[in-house]
C-alpha cells in the first residue's frame, strides 16, 4: 500500500527527529502514568488508613465516650501493688494473693459501653441500611515467675475485636481475607472460638486448630485471616457475646458494645445519619468517613498534595511542551517538505491526502510515544515504589475503634491509655498503573502527535503549489 | 488546445506590485512543442503556472479545451492536473525517500488506478525512458540525466496531453541535456503529446516548434523549423 510505503519511508528518513517527537511525547505521557499511579497509590494508602480505622462498607462509626475517672475504690486495671513478698493480685473486694507463677490478663476499653438498646435505635434511623455493634479492647498479659519479688517473666497485649457474627459485612473482619479455616458464622454468636490475624498467628505460632487462652477463657482458633497491608489490624476477633463476658475494667461491658458500625442507605444520607446518631448518643464520639478523612494528617495527606498539586501540575506543564516541541518540529518538518508538497499538488493529489499522509505519520510518532510513555510511566512507577519513603497516617484520638490499639506493637499507636493522642498508622505508597491511565496515556500522546500533524496540516492546506514550486526554481 | 486572452498576473512583492504577465495572448495548438525563452524573472515560470493550472491570472482567460481554468474549483484543477498535464522540474522534484519506481507511481496515486495497473504502467513508463533496471534506486543513487528521466517518466505514466517543462535540462551537463531533450523530443513525436518547455538555453529552444520569448512579462513569439537528432 502505497500510504504505508510512503509514510515508512518518511519516517525512516526522519529517524531523528521522529524519535525526538515520539521521545517528548513519552516524557510527558510517561509522567502523567508515574503521577497518576503515584496519585492512585496514594488515594489507595488513604483509603488504606481509612478501612483500617472502619472496615469496608461502614460510613459512620460510634465510638462510646472516653472513660472518666475511675470510681473510688476502683483503678483503671487489675490493682497490682507491692506486698511484702512481693508483687500481689487485689481483687476488688480487697483480697490480694501473690503474683507468683500467675499470669494476669488486663483487659481495657477505651471507651466506655453503649447499650444494645441504643444499638437498636440507631439500627431503626432513618436511612440507616445496617448496624453492627462491636467491641475494641486491649488485653494485656504479664506473667511472673516463681518469685513475685522479681521482675515479670514475660509481658505482652493484643487488641482483640468483638464481633457481631450475623454481621461480617460491618467492622475491621469485614476487610479481611481468609488464608486458613473459616470465619464466623452466625451460629458462632457464643461459641469459644476465634479468628487470629496472620500476622499474631505467626507471632504466637498459632494455627488453625490451635487453642488461645485470653484470661484463663480458652478459644478455639477457627480461622487466620490477613488484612490489607496498609491497615493495622485487631490480632484476635471473638464472637461478640464472648467480648462481653470478658471482665473489662474500668467497667463489664455486659449487654453493651463499645463501637457501632453503620452503613447508610446512600452516600447522600451519610451526614443526615451521622448528626441523627450524634442526638441519639450525645456522649459518644460519631465519625463520618469524610470527617474521617479530613482528620488524616501525615505524609500521607503531604504525599496526596504532592502528587494533586506539584505532580499533577508538572505533569501537565511537561506535556504542554512536549506537544509544543512536537509541533514546533513537525512544522519544521513541512517547512522543510514544501516542494515536495508543492510537487505533489502539482501532479494532482488532492490537498486531503497529503494532510492524511502527514497526519499518518503524526499518529504513528503518537503511538510510538505513547508505547514508549506507558513504559516510562511503569518504570517511574516502580522507582516511586522502591524509593518512596513509607507514608503515615495520623489520626488524632478518640476518632474510630482501631485508636484503641496498643502501644509499641507494629503498625498503628495510640497516644496513650486515654486515647487523647494521636493514632498513626503506617501505608507503603504502592503507585498503580490502571487500564483507564494507560488508555489516557495512549490518547494523550496521540492527540498530541495529531496535535503537531494538525499544525502542519492547516500550513499544508495554505500550501500554493505555483508559491512551493517557486521556491526551488 | 491553450488559448490565452489578455492573461495578466500581479504579484505582491511587499508594498510593490510586480507584473509577472502583461496582456498575455497566446494560442497553444494540439501536438505542439512551443520552447519559452527569457531573461529569469520575465514572467516564463509564470506563464507555465498558469499554463498547469497552478495559479490564476490576475486577468484575462487560460482554456484548455474551451474550459476556462480561472473558473474552475480547486478539487477540479486539481483533477485536471492529475488527469491530463505532466509536469518536469528544474530540481526534478522527486521524493527523496522513494525509489524511482515509487515516484512515478505517485502521479497514479490521484487516479486510483487499480495496483496491478500501476505496477504495468509504471514498468513500462520507466522502460520508455531507459531505466527499468534502476526501479527501485532512490534518488539519491541515481545521476541528475537519470534522476530526470524518472521525472519525465512520472509525467508521462499517466499519459497526460500536455507537459510542461520548466527548465528540464537547466541543472544538467551538456552530454545529459542533449539526452534528455533527445528522450522528450522522441516522446512528443510518438504520443503526439503538446510540449510547453521553458529554457534559457537557445540549442534547446531552437528545437522546438515555436520559441516564445518573455520580456517583462510580455510575449514575442517566434516561428522554427523543428530540429531532429
Amino acid at each position: 500500500m502505497f500510504f504505508v510505503t510512503y509514510l515508512r519511508r518518511e519516517l525512516r528518513r526522519r529517524m531523528r527527529q521522529a524519535i525526538f517527537i515520539a521521545l517528548g511525547l513519552a516524557v510527558g505521557v510517561g509522567l502523567v502514568v508515574t503521577v497518576a499511579a503515584a496519585s492512585a497509590g496514594v488515594k489507595k494508602a488513604q483509603s488504606g488508613v481509612l478501612s483500617s480505622l472502619y472496615g469496608v462498607g461502614t460510613n459512620v462509626t460510634v465510638t462510646g465516650a472516653p472513660p472518666g475517672p475511675p470510681a473510688s475504690g476502683q483503678t483503671r486495671q487489675k490493682p497490682l501493688r507491692l506486698g511484702p513478698n512481693g508483687m500481689e493480685i487485689c481483687t476488688s473486694n480487697g483480697t490480694c494473693t501473690s503474683a507468683a507463677g500467675k499470669t494476669v490478663d488486663n483487659a481495657i476499653s477505651q471507651y466506655s459501653g453503649i447499650s444494645e438498646s441504643k444499638v437498636a435505635e440507631v439500627a431503626r434511623l432513618h436511612d440507616v441500611a445496617a448496624v453492627a455493634g462491636g467491641i475494641t479492647l486491649t488485653v494485656s498479659t504479664v506473667t511472673f515467675g516463681s518469685s513475685a519479688s522479681g521482675p515479670p517473666l514475660s509481658s505482652s497485649s493484643l487488641t482483640l475485636d468483638g464481633v457481631n457474627t450475623g454481621r461480617l459485612s460491618l467492622g475491621p473482619l469485614s476487610t479481611a481475607s481468609l488464608t486458613s479455616g473459616h470465619s464466623f458464622t452466625a451460629a458462632d454468636a457464643d461459641s469459644g472460638v476465634a479468628v487470629v490475624d496472620s500476622g499474631y498467628a505467626t507471632s504466637s505460632s498459632l494455627r488453625v486448630g490451635s487453642v488461645l487462652t485470653i484470661d484463663q477463657v480458652n478459644f478455639a482458633v477457627i480461622g487466620i485471616v490477613r488484612q490489607a497491608q496498609a491497615s493495622s489490624p485487631p490480632d484476635v476477633y471473638i464472637p461478640l457475646a464472648r467480648a462481653q463476658a470478658m471482665p473489662v475494667f474500668p467497667s463489664s461491658l455486659a449487654h453493651e458494645v463499645n463501637t457501632i458500625y453503620v452503613s447508610a442507605a446512600s452516600s447522600a444520607d451519610i451526614s443526615a445519619v451521622t448528626t441523627a446518631i450524634e442526638r441519639l448518643l450525645p456522649a459518644s464520639t460519631v465519625t463520618s468517613q469524610a470527617s474521617l478523612a479530613s482528620e488524616v494528617t501525615g505524609s500521607v495527606t503531604s504525599a496526596a498534595k504532592l502528587a494533586n498539586d506539584l505532580g499533577k501540575w508538572l505533569a501537565v506543564l511537561v506535556l504542554i511542551a512536549a506537544f509544543a516541541v512536537a509541533s514546533l518540529l513537525t512544522m519544521a518538518a513541512v517547512a522543510r517538505r514544501v516542494t515536495e508538497f508543492g510537487t505533489l499538488k502539482a501532479i494532482g493529489w488532492r490537498t486531503r491526502r497529503i494532510v492524511a499522509q502527514v497526519l499518518g505519520e503524526s499518529l504513528v510518532m503518537g503511538i510510538a510515544g505513547a508505547a514508549v510513555g506507558v513504559g516510562l510511566g511503569f518504570a517511574g512507577a516502580a522507582i516511586i515504589a522502591r524509593v518512596a519513603p513509607e507514608l503515615s497516617g495520623v489520626v488524632s484520638g478518640n476518632t474510630g475503634p482501631a485508636a484503641s490499639q496498643p502501644a509499641g506493637g507494629p503498625g498503628p499507636v495510640n497516644g496513650g491509655p486515654g486515647g487523647s493522642g494521636s493514632h498513626t498508622v503506617s501505608v507503603p505508597l504502592h503507585p498503580s498503573v490502571t487500564v483507564g491511565v494507560i488508555v489516557l496515556a495512549v490518547l494523550l500522546a496521540v492527540a498530541g502527535g495529531l496535535l503537531a500533524g494538525s499544525f502542519a496540516s492547516w500550513r499544508i492546506a495554505r500550501l500554493r503549489p505555483a508559491d512551493a514550486l517557486s521556491r526551488v526554481a | 488546445m491553450y488559448k490565452l486572452t489578455g492573461v495578466t498576473k500581479l504579484y505582491q512583492k511587499g508594498r510593490h506590485t510586480v507584473r509577472a504577465v502583461a496582456g498575455l495572448d497566446l494560442v497553444i495548438d494540439d501536438g505542439e512543442w512551443l520552447a519559452v525563452q527569457g531573461k529569469t524573472g520575465h514572467g516564463k515560470s509564470t506563464l507555465l503556472n498558469l499554463l498547469g493550472g497552478l495559479d490564476r491570472p490576475t486577468e484575462g482567460t487560460v482554456e484548455l479545451n474551451g474550459t476556462n481554468l480561472g473558473t474552475l474549483r480547486e478539487t477540479q484543477l486539481t483533477r485536471g492536473r492529475a488527469e491530463s498535464i505532466g509536469f518536469v522540474f528544474q530540481t526534478f522534484n522527486l521524493i527523496p525517500t522513494l525509489s524511482a519506481a515509487e515516484n512515478v507511481e505517485t502521479a497514479l496515486i490521484p487516479l486510483r488506478t487499480p495496483a496491478a495497473h500501476r505496477r504495468s504502467q509504471i514498468a513500462a513508463a520507466l522502460d520508455l525512458v531507459g531505466l527499468a533496471d534502476r526501479a527501485t534506486h532512490l534518488p539519491s543513487e541515481m545521476s541528475g540525466g537519470q534522476q530526470q528521466r524518472v521525472a519525465i517518466a512520472r509525467a508521462l505514466v499517466k499519459q497526460p496531453s500536455v507537459i510542461l517543462a520548466d527548465e528540464p535540462t537547466g541543472n544538467l551537463d551538456e552530454d545529459t541535456r542533449d539526452d534528455i531533450i533527445g528522450l522528450l523530443e522522441r516522446l512528443w513525436r510518438e504520443r503526439g503529446l503538446t510540449l510547453v518547455l521553458v529554457t534559457h538555453d537557445t540549442s534547446v529552444a531552437r528545437r522546438a516548434q515555436r520559441v516564445a520569448v518573455m520580456n517583462n512579462g510580455r510575449l514575442t513569439i517566434h516561428s522554427l523549423p523543428a530540429v531532429s537528432d
